[in-house]
């Protein structure tokens, strides 16, 4: 239900922003709105800010982003201000889905079978970014190799860490721990820093646009923030790695593939490895982007092989 | 740490499908061009495209435009289309490895004090980029004349 008024809402904007003045940046070089809200590839934030606003402009984007990975399926929503094409402001909203087959499993664990039904859960959590170029042009420095530089920071903070998990007759055994805390986060928000290098090679493989990305993340975030944050053995930041390789096929047109390290601070059922997805994305005009993705998120708690489908809509106004 | 990410990538069926478009693409290169007569291969992007003929015909499309938008048409205020249609054709003629030499001023000169805007810049390019796709040139040529004359954006704002 709730993701068809967010589905709807985004037509709705889409259909909007139609009409609006977009900016004046090139096509594509806003990138697409990342799930955690900065502007760039799906799981990694790009040093380009987010809509298409040059030196002298101010511009907005509006994102819906879905993920299905079985018994997981993630909605997100949010919008962000690119400010003369310098710093960007992003406000993200997650929500996270889990099924009662995953919930009815963690409970069968942890009693040894002696709960083995639980009611399927949400875990809500809000991002705020704030990105600002530091230096470079990464679509017009042809002439140099250096890349468009930009850092940032993203406040993650939990709704739900402390969300009584129920049983189907509405009992909670384990009262004010969310599935988070139960599988051993210290906290419920986190702060990552990052800085990203990124550079668009203009008709550098036979003739197409190369876009090339790099992201130095340093983080608590166990699975993205979404199973909290530290540990009671490992409360240190660590640095993590993401990158994006993309070929501009056409005008409109993008495909490419990412990847994102995770650092293994919980273990056991909430174990992280490495995400991939590889990814197309359709920029009919300024004013919206479409993209479709293959992510392989590798293990989440009760499921060992996640990999699903990924779909955002971004507008741009 | 980067073996680490090196085996991690490599396992996935993701990177292996990545891996094949590039191949793809870099095997595309390597056919046409060892199908092509040895004459053709040697030519450089100025011949592939047409040479002064499109240039000429490009340049006329987006200097047309370029006069007419509101916005940056007034930057050409008692600049003849047909000066300015000859310098563009001779530069870029020279950067995509045409016989030409251009002699035209030099761009840092000729927008000194003009104080023209990012925004102002952004609007010219999509008008030449349009008119590469009018007049028929393919995307990937478009690209490569875009990458020769994207440098000029620093030698023609904010001076």
């Amino acid at each position: 239900m709730f993701r068809t008024q967010i589905i709807a809402a985004s037509l709705c904007l889409v259909s909007f922003f139609s009409l609006a003045n977009s900016g004046s940046r090139l096509t594509a070089t806003g990138g697409i709105t990342g799930f955690e809200g900065a502007a760039g590839g799906g799981i990694t934030p790009w040093a380009f800010i987010s809509g298409y606003g040059s030196k002298e402009e101010i511009n907005g984007t509006a994102n819906v982003q879905y993920l299905h990975l079985n018994d997981y399926t993630l909605t997100t929503f949010g919008a962000s201000l690119g400010i003369y094409d310098r710093i960007e402001l992003s406000a993200q909203r997650q929500t996270l889905d889990i099924s009662s087959g995953i919930t009815s499993s963690v409970f069968s664990l942890l009693t040894e079978g002696a709960i083995n039904t639980a009611k399927s859960t949400r875990i809500d959590m809000d991002i705020v970014t704030a990105k600002v170029k530091v230096l470079g042009d990464g679509v017009f420095d042809q002439h140099s190799w250096v890349p468009q530089v930009a850092v940032g920071a993203q406040y993650k903070k939990h709704r739900d860490f402390d969300t009584t998990l129920l049983l189907p007759d509405g009992t909670g055994p384990l009262p004010n721990q969310g599935v988070a805390r139960i599988l051993g986060a210290k906290d419920d928000s986190g702060t990552d820093f990052f800085v990203s290098a990124t550079k668009l090679y203009l008709g550098h493989i036979n003739g197409f646009n190369l876009l090339t990305n790099l992201t130095a993340r340093y983080t608590k975030a166990n699975t993205f923030g979404l199973l909290g944050f530290g540990s009671a053995s490992d409360d240190s930041y660590k640095l993590e790695w993401e990158g994006t390789l993309a070929l501009l096929t056409s005008p409109s047109t993008v495909i490419g593939v990412e990847f994102r390290t995770q650092t293994n601070r919980l273990g056991g059922l909430a174990e992280e490895d490495t995400v991939t997805d590889a990814f197309i994305a359709y920029f009919p005009n300024k004013s919206f982007s479409l993209t479709a993705a293959y992510v392989d998120l590798g293990n989440l708690p009760m499921q060992p092989s996640s990999t699903g489908f990924y779909l955002t809509a971004t507008a741009n106004f | 740490m980067i073996t680490y990410l090196k085996q991690t990538i490599a396992k996935t069926p993701v990177f292996a499908l990545f891996t094949l478009v590039f191949w793809c693409m870099c095997g595309c290169t390597s056919t046409l061009t060892s199908t092509q007569p040895a004459t053709q291969a040697a030519n450089s992007l100025y011949d592939e495209i047409g040479g002064s003929k499109t240039l000429n015909t490009v340049f006329g499309v987006a200097i047309n435009r370029i006069y007419n938008d509101p916005i940056i048409g007034h930057y050409f205020n008692g600049v003849p289309k047909s000066h300015l249609r000859k310098q563009l054709v001779s530069q870029t003629c020279e950067l995509i490895g045409g016989p030409c030499v251009y002699e035209g001023k030099a761009m840092l000169d000729t927008h000194k004090d003009l104080n023209i805007k990012e925004r102002e810049f952004y609007i010219l390019v999509e008008y030449v980029q349009g008119a590469m796709r009018d007049v028929g040139l393919t995307y990937q040529q478009e690209n490569q004349i875009l990458q020769k004359l994207a440098p000029i954006k620093s030698e023609t704002i904010y001076l």
